[in-house]
């Protein structure tokens, strides 16, 4: 692919994504959004791999379907209320239909299938832009969108934990780990979603910064699957031993940044007077903790020299920048002291 | 509910079923994906009639534009997996599910 | 609080800057001297019991004897990894020490917060470095179960407390320690508070841990290197303890009727573990056991509420800290020569290390609890005030008194006494390091006859 195309295209990614986001008409969210999925498919099949190509088709059916009843869902609410507005879709059905349909776009669990194979076919740097950069345009909708006291977003976060942490479970290539980790992190966002927005933001941008952190450390290692992570402690020695921390991040132990939302939202649903949710949000956390501690394991924790099923690599020294990884790991890690106190007193 | 309403409600929901369950080739989903898009086109030109001001006007054109867009972007795709798959059945993109 | 917390986290500088050959020197120096600097926690003039107040953290009667304790144990930590570390390469080394730091940090702001969100964060975050530890520097390849029985075991139990915590937050709009005790809880329907109590306490009990929820312990401790035993035999299973003292209070009218089946279980567990510890051939496995016989005494001792009852708790808790921290340090020792935990593969030891025999003596019959040692004064206390709540407890603690004296003896018996096996004969002679570092487990035991009010808690 040509310089000239690939900067277009991702100029494109950007420009699709902000048009989303500084919209308030349906019609033009759904251009962003358009703009946003078209750029993002020649980006995935830019290496003309099989696997590549199968998943940009999928990633396409799966986006122009949800970008469709989006429109769709716009078009209800314009001929039942006469309005346009995001913010105005007042009417249950098309407001249902509008969040399966953002539901659909981000890979929220019922409608998720796509999620983890696309991701598994699309090489570590597309697969950071598609978990990192591509949620954020639906995310600004559905936080725009007028949920009253919807049980569907429940039901939605709650299978969306749970599936995503029990179908990473059985998984060893580290892209569908990846893909599941982010259904279960979605289903956080959307468990606090109606009650407290600015929660979700700060979830959303937690998950960012530890999500961005653990690609770029499988990108620099250039490994896709478990059995190649036992190699790392030769390539990335001083990383390797850092990479617990980052994956238990993801997995949301105290004292790292990733209690930081986990325990705000908790926090906010009690306060709701919603006990036993918070209590069953948290311990589906166990499930997707289970794989996060697995790869911990398999990478750092067990003695490089003694795991006989992998060959070692060719060491080379890696020739790529670390400056993005070494901010994003330290502040995926220890960003919990500054946990901003507003969310805290009321 | 408009019978015009109705009309167009029903011919995307048509569309979208055979997306979701009419599973056999990629350039039978890429027809559903057009026809839902079309039966969005109509309501949208209805809306702006029947609105009868010229404020909306060029919002169909765009959506078709987009739309067409779509289209273009979804006749590679089938060219690109009846290349490397060998055909365009759907049950042949089977390469990530492991 | 700071000038133990500041050179706790200088330590760092000197473990990463210090050179390799003087690495184990330096840091044992300056841990030990930080241990030194926490004993003045101990002269404790307050009225209130509150001292060293600052605006996150205090200590006061019940929790400075595990603050000192948690300090006193990192120079033991550093002191006897030196051997089995010795072959790792520098890097491995000092990350070694450092997540034993980390441990102490967590610790001590664990121990010396006022605030329960403080509490459960730091709570927790002792999890990640013992995890590691046991992880990385075990020797089987069970140790990763054993990792995954810690961390689920643990977490678990301890994400209801937190929205309890969470909860109880939002009735009575503060979690501070020194406020919480005279604040009136919302009135609940009697399912929920019942679930909240339950919610409130489990958390400890599986951090004790309770008899049915032990089954983490001995795995953990099996396959955990000997600094990683050391800290989880004297001072993570007391978090829970001190964990449950301290919200205990606020419980207060639920857990006259809701604590029996906890307090049958801990009852039940003292004869059960006891038993097992009978029949055990591993010897990290037979201490391990032991804990959870010992905490199980701790944890009726705290679940019957009477001032007696905490002191009592609080006594066995030190005592138990120091001696099985003490045991493990032995069996380490017989590790480190023969390669096995399996007693009867290293009976009769006593020809061969003659010394180690002596210590070896000294630190069973602290397990059994004999007559002027703490843990006399802890086990008779706890059974006194179970006593006094009725009768029929005495059946259970007796015959588990029975038993413990029981199985340390035979564990004595076995280890030490008895001819040597011939395929043993070339053991290599103890250690000046191994004979400090068991001296200065037994030497504060052995003191703390003379001044038992130190550890008295609120009774003193």
């Amino acid at each position: 692919m040509s310089p000239l195309m690939f900067s277009t295209l991702l100029l494109a990614l950007g420009l699709g994504s902000t048009v989303t986001f500084s919209s308030s008409h349906w019609l033009l969210a759904w251009m962003g959004l358009e703009i946003n999925s078209l750029a993002m498919v020649p980006l995935m099949a830019r290496p003309h791999f099989p696997r590549a190509v199968e998943a940009a088709t999928k990633y396409f059916l799966a986006q122009a379907t949800a970008a469709a009843m989006i429109l769709f869902a716009g078009m209800t609410n314009a001929w039942m209320t006469g309005q346009w507005t995001i913010e105005m879709m007042t009417h249950p059905l098309p407001l249902t239909l509008v969040t399966l349909a953002l539901g659909l776009k981000i890979g929220l669990a019922p409608v998720h299938a796509w999620l983890p194979e696309v991701l598994q076919g699309v090489d570590l740097t597309t697969g950071l832009i598609l978990s990192t950069w591509q949620k954020l345009a639906p995310l600004a909708l559905l936080l725009q969108l007028p949920h009253g006291n919807s049980p569907l977003l429940i039901i939605l976060a709650l299978s969306s934990t749970l599936i995503g942490g029990w179908a990473g479970l059985n998984q060893t290539q580290l892209r569908k780990i990846l893909a599941y980790s982010s259904i279960a992190h979605l289903g956080w966002m959307m468990v606090i979603l109606q009650y407290a927005p600015s929660l979700t933001l700060l979830a959303l941008l937690t998950y960012i910064v530890m999500t961005s952190s653990i690609f770029l450390l499988f990108k620099l290692n250039n490994t896709t699957n478990i059995n190649a992570l036992a190699t790392s402690h030769t390539k990335i020695p001083v990383l390797t031993l850092f990479a617990p921390f980052i994956l238990l991040s993801l997995g949301g132990l105290p004292p790292l940044t990733g209690f930081m939302p986990k325990w705000l939202i908790l926090h906010e649903l009690t306060m709701q007077g919603m006990g036993t949710l918070a209590t069953i949000t948290a311990l589906t956390a166990l499930l997707s903790l289970y794989f996060y501690l697995r790869l911990s394991y398999s990478m750092s924790l067990t003695m490089s020299p003694n795991n006989l099923l992998t060959s070692p690599l060719w060491r080379l020294r890696p020739h790529q920048p670390t400056l993005p990884l070494a901010i994003s790991a330290t502040s995926a890690t220890m960003l919990l002291p500054l946990t901003p106190a507003a969310f805290l007193v009321r | 509910m408009t019978p015009t309403h109705f009309a167009f409600s029903s011919a995307f929901i048509l569309g979208l079923t055979g997306l979701a369950f009419h599973r056999s080739h990629l350039l039978s989903a890429l027809i559903c994906l057009e026809a839902m898009m079309v039966s969005l086109f109509i309501a949208l030109s209805l809306w702006t009639m029947q609105l009868n001001s010229t404020n909306f006007s060029a919002s169909p054109l765009l959506l078709l534009a987009f739309s067409a867009c779509e289209a273009s972007m979804g006749l590679p795709s089938l060219v690109a997996t009846a290349r490397t798959h060998g055909s365009d059945q759907i049950r042949n993109l089977n390469l990530l599910q492991c | 609080m700071l000038k133990v917390l500041i050179p706790t986290l200088m330590l760092a500088p000197t473990i990463w800057l210090s050179k390799p050959k003087w690495l184990w020197p330096t840091t044992l120096a300056h841990s030990f001297l930080i241990a030194l600097i926490s004993l003045t926690w101990l002269q404790n003039l307050s009225e209130s019991s509150w001292a060293s107040l600052s605006p996150i953290m205090a200590t006061d009667s019940i929790s400075t004897p595990l603050l000192v304790l948690s300090c006193w144990l990192l120079p033991l930590m550093i002191l006897a990894s030196q051997n089995h570390m010795a072959k790792d390469p520098s890097n491995f080394q000092r990350a070694y020490i450092s997540l034993l730091t980390s441990l102490q940090f967590f610790l001590i702001l664990a121990f010396g917060a006022t605030e329960l969100i403080m509490f459960y964060v730091m709570f927790e975050a002792t999890l990640i470095p013992t995890l590691i530890i046991i992880t990385r520097w075990g020797n089987q390849a069970e140790r990763l179960n054993a990792g995954t029985y810690f961390l689920f075991y643990t977490l678990a139990g301890s994400l209801p407390l937190l929205i309890a915590l969470l909860s109880l937050q939002g009735w009575t709009g503060t979690m501070s320690l020194l406020t919480l005790p005279f604040s009136d809880l919302a009135p609940l329907t009697p399912y929920t508070s019942m679930l909240w109590w339950a919610a409130c306490l489990l958390a400890f009990l599986v951090k004790m841990p309770l008899y049915g929820v032990h089954l983490w312990l001995p795995k953990a401790h099996v396959e955990a290197p000997v600094a990683g035993s050391m800290v989880l035999a004297a001072v993570l299973l007391k978090l829970g303890g001190y964990g449950m003292m301290r919200i205990m209070i606020m419980l207060e009218p639920l857990t006259k009727q809701l604590c029996y089946p906890f307090i049958i279980l801990a009852m039940w567990g003292i004869i059960m573990t006891g038993s097992i510890c009978l029949r055990q051939t591993d010897l990290k496995s037979l201490i391990a056991y032991s804990s959870v016989s010992h905490m199980g005494l701790v944890a009726g001792g705290i679940l019957i509420q009477t001032p007696w009852g905490f002191t009592g708790a609080l006594i066995l808790m030190i005592a138990h800290g120091l001696t099985s921290s003490a045991l493990f340090c032995l069996a380490n020792t017989n590790y480190e020569r023969t390669h096995s935990r399996t007693m009867v593969l290293a009976r009769g030891l006593q020809v061969i290390l003659p010394l180690m025999a002596a210590w070896w003596f000294i630190a069973s019959l602290a397990n059994l609890a004999l007559p002027p040692l703490p843990n006399l004064m802890g086990e008779l206390t706890i059974i006194t005030s179970l006593f006094n709540w009725s009768w029929w407890t005495l059946i259970l603690t007796g015959a588990g008194t029975l038993i413990t004296a029981g199985y340390s003896l035979s564990m004595f018996l076995t280890t030490q006494r008895g001819p040597l096996p011939p395929h043993i004969l070339a053991l290599e002679p103890s250690h000046t390091r191994e004979h400090l570092l068991i001296a200065l487990h037994l030497l504060p035991l052995l003191l703390l006859i003379l001044k038992p009010e130190l550890i008295w808690g609120w009774t003193a």
